[in-house]
């Protein structure tokens, strides 16, 4: 045993000294997206290796928060530009001159780089639902198109996504829908399918690998997912509802990279034409921000460049997007992963008192029911308060800034929600119950 | 094998409140087999490890021969140990028991082998050399556990509770071979009993030990026959303590009793009698007057406890076949034969 | 250890070993290591619990907080109910299992022996998964069952699920140490209590079992502590109102700096310290089995034939169920695609392939990183067991309860106070940033595990009677000579049982080393798991990389095993310890 240990620190002693050209990125990828990456960047530039710490975008935020007093990372590659945005603002991105042809400035109307040059997108990815073709054959459902199908009584229970404070992507699904159907129909709209919900899940993997296991017969999903689920051989196919934003998945080069020569020549291998082949590779499957690389696509694969792609498609604001970041993501937990149980009881009453009143004429429950249904999509907060800085502030505390004038405390505002919640939903159920008892 | 007194003087120890150890001073001559004797809690065995240089450390000089070894840690002490369990080392073989003293000395490995055979062959076990101590009998582990310490040959050998693990027989065909052995080395010996029979049968001097005090220190007639005072008298061996006092050379007891002295001690208010010095006959004879309120069959003796004015005597008949001796409840007349008993300050 | 030192002695005090200073200098590196590696780094993160988020200031704010809001204390509820469950449930998987091996001749005690283990070395990401897929809402037994009897049970849904997969992975805890006492009890007592009319049952529960009761409460206040503190079976079952996973949300969620993340971790911290401590009043002064020496156990007796069929019955059932995580990874591993089926579609070695070909340097690293953790843990949990239980060190107990206090610490705790502690100390050598460094997981595994390694070193010494040391002493062989050559040597069952549980354990742990990989040719196993398991094609290679952990762990304990037998065989009924 002191054997084994003592050559394996000698190998890695000169392995340190002797990897002067190590380009470290910090990334939420997969391994079977960046072991092709590292494999075709090695191989096209033999002086750097690519050296792969896997985190997932949050963890990854906190670590380069963490660890900036002594920054070891030359790159952060992951999905959410919302993540880049935080960085952004700390001052933990570099502004770097990044040589790339034939990338147009946009796909589907959102902004492919950051205008300030610190981050890239590299590839588009749009968010759709992924189904179980087997799950919704054995349980004789139709298949979801657009996000309001999944707000049908017939889902309930057939559906999981991810919470938005988990995932940088499940948070662009959300805050697509808010800014798309407005602040007060996109929530309520969540709160709709989340009732249909079987599971929240801590992992944004953990969608894909429910609706792949069968576990679960929709989930709400980043396109790639989807995609490399069914090149895996999965019964799954995806759906892009009408209603979605395409967003670029970006690489940017860290403050202070210690090898920042090195950093910019694999953004620089990223961009470029064999670069962005490399997304089309069977485990991968993203959209190039390349056209040109649609040439070789496999038939079916979507193309974001061409009109007919998501012809509801919205332009993402990602300046509104990073106001309300954590309070978006504090308000989905606080109202929804949290209170899962409750509120999946006062949909499924609101479900069951609209059957039995199907058909029906009777005013007074119609009445219950609305009431109901007001009751659950009662929101806690405005739109307006939401962008309010010194409220917004609550949930971006940070020692750095001590003058930002806020008001009250995290935990005291999200326990006002908790409690709000809590009472509306149990008060829907109620009058929901009362509904559906009526003839 | 050198030969080195050992010299013990104003030990002290106490754990917390306790006074395990209040004061001992003695001398134990080069080459003398002695023991320490007395109950448990006595102290006895704390004096022993001390002497090895176990336990809590006590103040006072311990010294062999000239060197006081009171400081030093157990292994620069060469005093060599027995443990009451051996504390045989069941993951080595009888010879690695036995070698491991001398491998610490660093000796050379031929010299090792020669003088661990040499141990072995003194015990009679060398033909067990390569068992492992678990396939050994409890007799044979004892001989072991000697080899082992003698072989270090040690300036002193200290036997603690050595044969307490052994069945009766065996114990006494150990002890003979003990002090056999401890003959032909000449090995300065302390050993640690609570049984007087073995102190009397093997040591040359003892010590009798109570309360962390030495009560009496000489040779086991010596304490035998002049106790230096109650709880020597009566550990060593069955006393009566009749309480009184000296008078026109008797001893008038408080019970009334008149017994002759051979030398008169003034001062003296108790006198020890064994049992085997009083005899017992039918009432109304000279002497004593009790009753019989138990006895005893001994085998070689009849054992009576007798009430008398001066409380109860015990008393020992030599039996011999067909007798029956008195019944329990007769009234008896005891004489004594008060001469050369003991008289207690 | 120095036998050239001649010391004063200090007089009148009472010091067992006053000569010692060597042991006193290790009973200090090891404090000031467990300070540097568990105390510090613990309270660096703590310590922000007790903060004013925006001003830095010292505040009691955030308790106020945590007690008044309500998912919190709901939450705490949970937690407990979960514990308090799988504790319950881990008993009654445990009771009988340790029942039968003790009280009678039974030729399936090998099996029930090797039960004790086989649920620890279980990955904790892939058991999850692959109980979900056997048991899940749509898993396939509950599959099978909607089939032909057209109705599911909910095995897995919310804190049962929980509970369920907490108490089949922890229940071994219980058994080990409930065996264990119950092996040491005098079988007089047993015998005293026939004599004087009872038997059967009834004698089980009024003699038999409160005798065993410290080794149970030991083993049950470890199973209540470690689901109390575990983290990645919720998340895994996406069961997010308990406390450890309300921690991990908070500190590791995009942004936030939400100090109600330390709070929580402060609570679990506190709770569990609690815990054991209240676990250790009650079994102070009952400690009655290690009183009796020897006595060779209750005594055992052969079944008859029925009884043999329901033992046999119990313990196969059990064992079915324990191994469905590994029956389930079996079939990820060798399956292609398995979705929405009892079974996969088919079979494929191709994952196996894989992972040789890919993943290597996962298992090399698991290997150097637990082989290393568990001989620091064994060396160090020799070394605190001989302070402990021989030398008269001053506040030498409180080595004991530092090493013990890291069951109390949740791995992500440890993981985020490294990263704070080390993170910019720069190493020599080149070996780059301290907080990046492969070398810190092994101290991060080797903190986690220390105190199974401490348990089993001190169970070992305490069976090596002192006057063996005396002896070797007594015939020239200093302090340290004696330790070599005859504590350690008679201590071998004991360290390698030690040497074994650590090593099988941090093979397969993740919360701590998740947070210090720092780039993946560092990473071990349990992460290469984890990593493998995030994308859709990575399953079949994870499950497949899971299995190969299995072995790894399994080989190595049985071997262990071995030697362990080999080594008790040999000296059997050893002398010195009186019968």
């Amino acid at each position: 045993m002191r054997k084994i240990l003592l050559t394996t620190a000698l190998t890695l002693i000169a392995g340190a000294a002797s990897a002067a050209d190590k380009v470290v990125v910090v990334t939420s990828f997969p391994k079977d997206l960046t072991d092709p990456f590292k494999a075709a960047f090695e191989a096209a530039n033999p002086a750097y290796e690519l050296e792969v710490v896997s985190r997932n975008t949050n963890a990854s935020v906190s670590y380069l928060q963490e660890t900036r007093g002594a920054n070891t990372t030359d790159l952060f590659w992951a999905s959410a530009p919302d993540a880049f945005e935080v960085l952004k603002a700390e001052g933990l991105l570099a502004a770097v001159d990044v040589a790339a042809e034939g990338i147009p400035d946009s796909v589907g109307g959102y902004p492919i780089n950051d205008p300030a040059g610190m981050y890239f997108g590299f590839a588009a990815s749009g968010y759709g639902i992924m189904y179980n073709t087997r799950y919704v054959e054995a349980n004789n459902l139709p298949i979801a198109k657009e996000w309001e199908d999944l707000m049908r009584p017939e889902y309930n229970g057939h559906v999981a996504m991810s919470s938005p404070s988990r995932s940088g992507t499940t948070h662009l699904t959300v805050e697509t829908v808010l800014q798309g159907d407005g602040w007060d129909a996109g929530w309520a709209k969540w709160k709709w399918i989340s009732g249909n919900m079987s599971t929240v899940t801590e992992r944004s993997f953990g969608v894909p690998d429910a609706v792949n296991s069968g576990s679960t017969g929709f989930g709400i999903v980043i396109d790639f997912f989807g995609l490399a689920s069914k090149a895996s051989g999965f019964p799954v196919e995806l759906v892009y509802p009408s209603l979605t934003a395409i967003v670029p998945a970006n690489i940017g080069v860290i403050e202070n990279a210690p090898n920042a020569e090195g950093a910019k020549a694999f953004v620089e291998y990223v961009l470029s034409p064999e670069g962005q082949q490399v997304l089309l590779n069977p485990a991968i499957m993203r959209l190039p921000v390349n056209p040109a690389a649609y040439e070789t696509a496999p038939e079916g694969f979507p193309n974001p460049f061409t009109p007919e792609f998501a012809p509801g498609a919205i332009a993402f604001d990602v300046d509104l997007s990073g106001s309300r970041y954590t309070l978006v993501n504090a308000l989905f937990d606080v109202m929804i992963t949290y209170r899962m149980d409750d509120l999946r009881a006062a949909v499924a009453a609101v479900q069951q008192a609209e059957a039995a009143q199907e058909g029906k004429d009777n005013a007074e429950a119609k009445a219950l029911i609305a009431e109901a249904r007001a009751l659950v999509e009662a929101l806690p907060i405005t739109e307006a308060e939401a962008s309010d800085p010194s409220f917004a502030g609550v949930f971006q505390i940070s020692r750095d800034k001590p003058d930002v004038e806020v008001v009250g405390r995290q935990a005291e505002v999200e326990q006002a929600w908790d409690a709000f919640a809590v009472a509306n939903y149990a008060k829907a159920k109620e009058l929901a119950d009362q509904a559906a008892a009526m003839n | 094998m050198e030969k080195s007194g050992i010299r013990i003087e104003d030990l002290h120890l106490s754990f917390g409140e306790t006074t395990v150890l209040a004061g001992i001073n003695m001398e134990i001559l080069p080459g003398e087999f002695f023991a320490f004797l007395g109950p448990s809690g006595s102290g006895k065995s704390t004096l022993l490890r001390a002497i090895a240089g176990f336990g809590p450390a006590p103040r006072g000089r311990i010294l062999i021969g000239d060197r006081d070894i009171a400081d030093l840690p157990p292994w620069k002490r060469n005093v060599g140990m027995v443990f009451q369990s051996y504390a045989l080392w069941p993951h080595l073989s009888v010879r690695q028991n036995v070698a491991f003293g001398l491998e610490e000395r660093r000796l050379p490995k031929r010299e090792i082998d020669s003088k661990v055979d040499a141990a072995l062959e003194l015990v009679g076990l060398l033909q067990l050399a390569d068992r492992m101590p678990a396939q050994l009998s409890g007799g044979q582990q004892q001989r072991v556990a000697l080899a082992r310490t003698i072989a270090i040959e040690p300036q002193v050998l200290l036997l603690d509770e050595p044969l307490s693990n052994l069945d009766a027989a065996l114990r006494v065909q150990m002890r003979r071979e003990l002090l056999a052995l401890q003959r032909k080395l000449g090995l300065t010996t302390i050993f640690v009993t609570h049984d007087q029979e073995e102190a009397n049968t093997t040591s040359d001097r003892m010590a009798v030990l109570d309360g962390g005090v030495i009560q009496q220190i000489g040779t086991p007639q010596e304490l035998y026959d002049t106790p230096a005072n109650g709880f020597v008298a009566g550990f060593l061996g069955t006393a009566n303590v009749l309480k009184g006092q000296v008078s026109d050379g008797h001893f008038l007891t408080i019970g009334g009793n008149r017994l002759p002295l051979a030398c008169p001690r003034t001062g003296a208010d108790r006198i020890v009698l064994r049992p085997q010095n009083v005899t017992l006959g039918p009432a109304g004879g000279e002497g004593i007057v009790g009753t019989v309120s138990h006895r005893e069959f001994l085998g070689s003796s009849i054992r009576y406890l007798v009430d008398t004015a001066d409380g109860q005597i015990i008393v020992d008949t030599l039996h011999s076949a067909g007798q029956t001796g008195q019944e329990t409840g007769a009234t008896v007349s005891l004489r004594v034969d008060s001469l050369n008993a003991p008289l207690l300050v | 250890m120095s036998d050239s030192f001649q010391p004063t002695r200090p007089s009148g005090r009472f010091t067992l070993f006053p000569r010692l200073s060597g042991v006193a200098l290790t009973g200090l590196l090891i404090a000031i290591f467990l300070m540097a590696f568990l105390i510090l780094p613990v309270m660096q993160v703590i310590y922000v619990a007790f903060l004013d988020a925006r001003t830095g200031a010292l505040t009691l704010q955030n308790f106020q907080d945590f007690f008044n809001t309500n998912l919190f204390r709901e939450s705490f509820v949970n937690s407990f109910y979960v514990s308090a469950m799988s504790v319950v449930f881990a008993t009654i998987i445990a009771l009988p299992l340790a029942y039968i091996t003790t009280r009678f001749t039974f030729a399936g005690a090998a099996v029930i022996q090797s039960l004790g283990f086989i649920p620890l070395i279980m990955p904790p990401f892939v058991g999850a998964v692959a109980m979900t897929l056997l048991f899940g809402r749509n898993g396939s037994l509950n599959l099978l069952l909607d089939q032909y009897f057209g109705f599911k049970i909910p095995f897995m849904e919310g804190l049962n699920g929980v509970i369920f997969v907490q108490s089949l992975h922890y229940f071994p805890f219980i058994l080990i140490n409930l065996s264990a006492s119950l092996r040491n009890i005098d079988r007089s007592m047993e015998e005293a209590a026939q004599n004087l009319g009872s038997s059967g049952l009834r004698m089980f529960r009024r003699i038999v079992f409160p005798l065993a009761m410290p080794g149970y409460l030991a083993g049950a206040a470890l199973v209540f502590i470690k689901v109390f503190d575990d983290l990645g079976t919720p998340l895994l079952l996406n069961v997010n109102n308990m406390l450890a996973p309300q921690a991990y949300l908070r500190i590791t969620g995009v942004g936030i700096n939400d100090p109600m993340g330390y709070v929580i971790s402060f609570i679990l911290v506190a709770f569990s310290v609690f815990a054991l401590w209240v676990s250790l009043l009650f079994m102070r002064g009952k400690d009655y089995a290690t009183v009796q020496k020897g006595g060779g156990g209750l005594a055992k007796r052969d079944l008859s034939q029925r009884e043999k069929v329901l033992a046999w019955g119990v313990i196969l059932f059990i064992l079915a169920l324990v191994l469905s995580p590994h029956f389930g990874l079996l079939l990820l591993a060798f399956g292609t695609i398995w979705s929405f089926s009892p079974l996969p579609d088919g079979f494929t070695l191709q994952h196996f392939g894989t992972v040789f070909t890919q993943s290597s340097q996962y298992i090399w690293n698991t290997i150097i990183y637990a082989g290393s953790a568990a001989v620091i843990d064994v060396i160090l949990g020799t070394a605190i067991a001989y302070i402990v239980l021989r030398s008269g060190l001053i506040g030498r107990k409180w080595l004991d309860y530092m090493a013990t206090a890291a069951l109390a610490v949740p791995g992500v705790v440890l993981g985020i106070g490294y990263l704070r502690m080390f993170h910019g100390v720069e190493l020599p050598f080149g070996l780059g940033q301290m907080s990046s460094f492969w070398g810190l997981i092994i101290v991060a595994l080797a903190v986690r595990r220390l105190p199974y390694a401490l348990r089993a070193c001190m169970a070992a010494l305490q069976q090596v009677a002192l006057s063996l040391e005396e002896a070797a002493e007594s015939l020239g062989a200093t302090k340290s000579s004696t330790i070599r050559r005859i504590v350690v040597p008679l201590m071998t069952g004991g360290i390698l049982a030690g040497f074994v549980t650590s090593f099988a354990t941090a093979a397969v742990e993740l919360s701590a080393t998740i947070m210090l990989v720092g780039r993946s040719s560092d990473a071990p196993l349990a992460y290469g798991i984890y990593l493998f398991m995030q994308s859709p094609s990575g399953r079949g290679a994870g499950a497949a990389l899971g299995i190969l952990a299995v072995v790894i762990v399994a080989l190595g304990t049985y071997l262990s095993q071995r030697i362990i037998e080999k080594d008790r065989n040999r000296r059997a009924a050893a002398p010195g310890t009186d019968h």
